[in-house]
């Protein structure tokens, strides 16, 4: 008889271990265990059947790997803490006895480590034992990102202390530098919860949200502590990345923080980027603005910087520091080059390439001289020109300091970022100086001519299309086009609204648009009045919201059109026999027919597809058949509500076009 | 007297010459050198023979001197001990001036010179007292340090490596290694079961200038979500407003029929006053089970048999019917399959990212995981410009409970004040203390 086994000595019993028991095993405190869990990546577990692991169990018993338990044994945090607990002892002993000097002796003792001998620690070794390698922490930094950039919007409190938030501050501008100099911001999104911005970092696309100023309200269900553990591990890992990345394209880490200019609001322009080497100390990279040049005609200006560029991109041999750092900035590039996608054996499928973006990121707004306007989000605005390669950005004074300018007037602003509504200039006949307030009004409404006028949404729009939208659709005052999100995934087939109706619409729905717009126009011919009837049947279903009726009627139209034609058709060969002659197709032109027949063959094909389909079908076994035949089903009443929305928008172009011809 | 010696060949004893030790044979009386002593005490005999004795005797001053100094390494060797401080206070002499007893000069009253201020370095102040309670209570600031990054970590050489290369005699301490547990993912709270991400990509109804389709959509979406929000309260409402209600009828109830036991007792013993002598006990009427007739037994045997019929009878009618329209029951089965499969279809929806919208029902931790915001715009408060847009949502409510779905912590709820021990408030019979 074999042995007779021990309980509890394999399985669940043994590969977990509930939380207050790893607690005890620690021997530190519940807080700092949960520290500790949440800086070493120790998370809940559950074991399958909670009753093996212990009997003693409640419904929200947490439990744990025993051997991650094990594992921090080991950890040298472990010890900090502890003593940390001792400290904490003889502080509370001393005050306990009244020996308040004592006890502020302990703590001032524990605050120096430098005099005790006791170094305070720091959370490197973490980093490196998570993040085994860069790409790992590139890959998590989704979450520090946004946590980071969320703390350093913060207002103070006793959770949140001050130089948090600073921190927090500090190194999201520092990235954001980075982001700027290597031009690696892809897109934007203006959402109603915050901006989100998506960065292409070393092939890795990194994805935070930042909340709009002014607007954190701190609630009672978030527990601080918590988040305070989580933001010290992300500030320490983003130091850490931000090293990384500066040093890869040449740049020192930190760089030089003026306070001075940081407490005047200047933000991004408060730091001064400096080269790695030597030879480049000299120069220092003004990110801040180049220098204002008044009385410069910006498109000489523009001129002149291309010709500077030129020549700079031609002397192979000139100066060290931006050589040094395009080199780099090239060498990133090229490990960020795109892998083209190849069929492995001749005759595979082809794939569809990935496309690099035709327009440079960096050339976007490079020629451009903007001005925000006081009422617009400044700290977004200024980041996204800069990483599109605007370079002189100008604001009100009231924004805060390092603009290009913060005269309105200048006449090198060629771009002005407004989002105030027009006030209609009254024109006032009367004594100009007893109406002030409508002096201020237009004053403040003021145009200044050779300058284009845009709402903000154009500069995320431009960014996120990578070209430049023509300013008409953004100008004060119009009717903005919908900010559209370009972190959706377009699937085949979809309505896409961007998209001109050519590019998207199928080839057997082309075909029925343009016969019915053959046909069309000889109803047209024959009766206007009909048309306009059509026109006001068509405005009264737009009022209404249901959108989905008028089509099907569309489609049962065409299908009785077909019909009729058939029948006609038929009557036309009926007739043709009698009289003995040929089948003459008459009245018809020869393009419309030439598309019938087109059509002819596309429903053959189609047809033919259906009952290949179905043959297959046949071969697959009933479970798949059932999950094919969903899909199938699904997709049917995607496509069904693509196409309604596409016919939708024929209509409306066609009306259009009609209008403008009746205009014309 | 004379130390009379006996005739021996060998008169001394066996001796050597050291003695360091008593301990062992070495401290044997044969082994001990004595030859000193003997010496001595021969001269000494010598001289009593010779009577020289008596004649040499010295006067007691010359033999002994009078120590009168003492010792001088007593006082090294045994150091004074320190009295009681009571004992050194009563014998000092006070180092402060007698208090004059004329009239004396203010403390405020100077001689025109400003003294030196102060230095309070003992004093702490009530703020500094109030951190130091908190840092005693475990509410620190912050322990970690941050410091700027000054190296790269990923670049860094390992540890051990640079150990080695100093120390290669040393045999290198086994290092441990991380469990394979600890890769794991965390357990994610979404339905699917799929992992959420950090920041989930926006949906396009999000923007804040949407288009009318995509705003539409969304819309549709939470206004679903509302109404069933809504339905379900109303339901509980009502369920809990039926409760009570039956509560309150059962009670009702309960009461009257108390009211009538109370009344029909009364009116009983009233009854059988005019009846009964009052000498007479009213004994407790209980029913007592009585056995069963044969022909008692046969009606509930027919009875119940008839009962089961009809139910057998309904059952079957039912069937009958279902059996007639087989085909469209069939339909409806396929059609509900078909919805179910289309639901779960449409719930994987083949994405790799999990929803946090809908949860799994067992979750981390004792408490319920925070509701998540409403994300849209109400359609009266849409604005197409970005200075008239009202931000929706918490963020860092979100970052918590994105925390919490990616299961990376268990839910915690913030307790802002600890339970108190209750206490009990008695007073002091003090003033009976006292003896006379």
């Amino acid at each position: 008889m074999a042995r007779i086994k021990k309980k509890g000595t394999t399985g669940n019993a043994k590969n977990y271990i509930t939380r207050t028991q790893a607690v005890k095993k620690l021997q530190i405190s519940l807080p700092d265990f949960r520290k500790l869990c949440i800086w070493k990546g120790i998370y809940p577990r559950e074991p399958r059947n909670k009753r093996k692991v212990t009997k003693s169990i409640t419904a929200s018993t947490t439990f744990y790997y025993t051997k991650d338990i094990q594992y921090l044994l080991h950890e040298p945090l472990l010890q900090k803490f502890r003593d940390q607990k001792t400290l904490e002892k003889k502080i509370s002993k001393a005050l306990g006895r009244g020996d308040v000097t004592d006890a502020a002796r302990w703590e001032r003792g524990a605050a120096r480590p430098e005099k005790t001998g006791k170094p305070r620690y720091t959370l490197q070794h973490v980093v490196r034992e998570r993040y085994p390698t860069f790409i790992d922490a590139l890959r998590d930094l989704d979450d520090c990102l946004s946590m980071l950039f969320l703390f350093a919007n913060l207002p103070s409190t006793s959770a949140v202390p001050a130089k948090m938030i600073a921190r927090c501050e500090r190194l999201t501008l520092e990235f954001q530098h980075y982001l700027i100099v290597s031009h690696s911001l892809r897109k934007s999104f203006l959402s109603i919860k915050g901006i989100y911005y998506q960065a292409n970092i070393q092939g890795e696309d990194i994805l935070w949200l930042v909340p709009y100023k002014f607007n954190q309200r701190i609630v009672g269900d978030v527990d601080f502590r918590i988040m305070g553990t989580f933001v010290e591990f992300y500030m320490t890992l983003l130091g850490f990345v931000n090293y990384r990345l500066f040093t890869s394209i040449g740049l020192k880490y930190p760089p030089k923080f003026d306070q001075l200019k940081d407490e005047q609001g200047a933000e991004l322009g408060a730091f001064l980027l400096e080269g790695v080497n030597i030879a480049t100390d000299g120069d220092v990279k003004a990110i801040t603005n180049e220098a204002p040049e008044h009385g410069v005609d910006p498109k000489v200006q523009a001129e002149v910087n291309k010709i500077v560029q030129q020549l700079k991109e031609d002397d192979t041999n000139g100066d060290a520091a931006p050589k040094e750092a395009e080199s780099d900035e090239e060498g990133v590039e090229a490990t960020d080059a795109i892998d083209k996608f190849e069929p492995v054996a001749p005759g595979g499928d082809v794939l569809p390439q990935p496309e690099q973006s035709s327009s440079d990121p960096a050339e976007l707004f490079s020629n451009f001289t903007v001005y925000l306007s006081r009422e617009t989000p400044r700290q977004p605005l200024e980041f996204i020109l800069r990483a599109f390669g605007c370079k002189r950005i100008g604001w009100d004074s009231v924004l805060g300091e390092g603009s290009f300018t913060t005269d309105e007037s200048d006449p090198s602003i060629t771009h002005q970022i407004v989002d105030r509504p027009v006030i209609q200039a009254v024109t006032s006949t009367e004594g100009d100086g007893e109406d002030n307030q409508t002096a201020q009004k237009l004053a403040q409404n003021q145009r200044f001519p050779g300058r284009i006028y845009v709402q903000p949404q154009w500069v995320w729009d431009c960014v996120n299309d990578e070209e430049l939208k023509s300013p008409e659709l953004y100008a004060p005052g119009a009717a903005l086009p919908p900010h559209l999100s370009p972190f959706v995934r377009k699937t085949q087939g979809q309505y896409d609204p961007t998209l001109p109706l050519e590019a998207q619409e199928t080839e057997a729905e082309a075909i029925d648009a343009d016969l019915a717009e053959a046909e069309d126009g000889d109803e047209d011919d024959e009766d206007v009045e009909n048309d306009m009837d059509v026109d006001e049947d068509d405005e009264e279903e737009e009022a209404g919201e249901d959108f989905g009726g008028f089509d099907e009627e569309e489609q049962e139209e065409a299908s009785d059109d077909d019909d009729e034609e058939a029948t006609r058709q038929r009557q036309r060969e009926l007739e043709a026999e009698l009289a003995g002659a040929s089948v003459k197709s008459k009245g018809v032109d020869p393009k419309t027919k030439a598309k019938l027949e087109q059509k002819k063959a596309l429903e053959k094909k189609a047809r033919e597809e259906a009952e290949d389909l179905e043959r297959a079908k046949g071969m697959l076994s009933k479970k798949k058949r059932k999950l094919f035949e969903q899909m199938q089903y699904t997709n049917n009443k995607k496509s069904a509500e693509d196409l309604k929305l596409r016919s939708k928008r024929r209509k409306l172009e066609k009306e259009k076009a009609a209008a403008k011809g009746k205009t014309q | 007297m004379p130390v009379l010696k006996g005739p021996s060949a060998n008169p001394e004893a066996p001796s050597q010459y050291k003695q360091p030790s008593r301990r062992g044979k070495k401290a044997w009386r044969k082994n001990v050198d004595v030859t000193e002593v003997v010496k001595g005490l021969e001269e000494v005999n010598e001289k009593i023979i010779k009577g020289e004795v008596f004649a040499a005797e010295k006067p007691s001053a010359d033999l002994f001197t009078l120590d009168v100094k003492g010792d001088a390494s007593i006082p090294k060797r045994f150091p004074k001990q320190k009295g009681l401080k009571a004992d050194e206070i009563i014998a000092a002499r006070s180092a402060v001036p007698a208090v004059a007893l004329r009239k004396r000069p203010g403390d405020k009253t100077t001689d025109g010179i400003l003294p030196a201020k102060r230095q309070r370095t003992q004093y702490v102040t009530h703020k500094e007292l109030v951190r130091l309670k908190n840092i005693a209570d475990g509410r620190h600031e912050s322990t970690v340090e941050v410091v700027d990054a000054d190296f790269d970590v990923w670049d860094a050489p390992a540890e051990d490596a640079e150990q080695l290369a100093t120390m290669p005699d040393i045999p290198k301490a086994k290092k441990t290694k991380a469990p394979n547990t600890l890769r794991q993912k965390p357990i994610t709270l979404a339905a699917n079961g799929k992992p959420v991400p950090a920041v989930a990509r926006p949906k396009a109804g999000q923007s804040y200038n949407p288009s009318f389709t995509d705003y539409q959509e969304a819309l549709i979406l939470e206004g679903e979500k509302a109404v069933v929000a809504e339905r379900k309260r109303i339901a509980e409402l009502e369920e809990e407003k039926r409760k009570l209600e039956a509560a309150a009828r059962s009670a009702a109830e309960a009461e009257a029929a108390e009211a009538r036991a109370d009344l029909s007792e009364w009116e009983e013993e009233s009854a059988w006053e005019g009846i009964e002598s009052g000498g007479e006990e009213l004994t407790a009427k209980t029913k007592r089970p009585q056995r069963k007739t044969p022909a008692q037994r046969n009606r509930i045997k027919r009875r119940k048999e008839e009962e089961r019929r009809v139910r057998h009878e309904a059952k079957q009618k039912l069937k009958d019917q279902q059996a007639e329209r087989i085909k469209a029951i069939a339909l409806e089965v396929a059609e509900r399959e078909r919805a179910l499969e289309l639901a779960r279809d449409e719930m994987s929806d083949d994405s790799e990212e999990g929803d946090d919208n809908e949860l799994r029902r067992r979750q981390l931790g004792k408490f319920k995981l925070p509701e998540k915001d409403l994300e849209i715009v109400l359609p009266d408060e849409l604005q197409d410009s970005l200075r008239l847009l009202k931000p929706e949502g918490n963020l860092l409510k979100e970052r918590y409970r994105n925390m919490l779905v990616r299961g990376k912590v268990e839910s915690r709820r913030h307790i802002p004040f600890k339970k108190q021990a209750r206490s009990k408030v008695t007073e002091k019979w003090t003033y009976k203390d006292f003896t006379i």
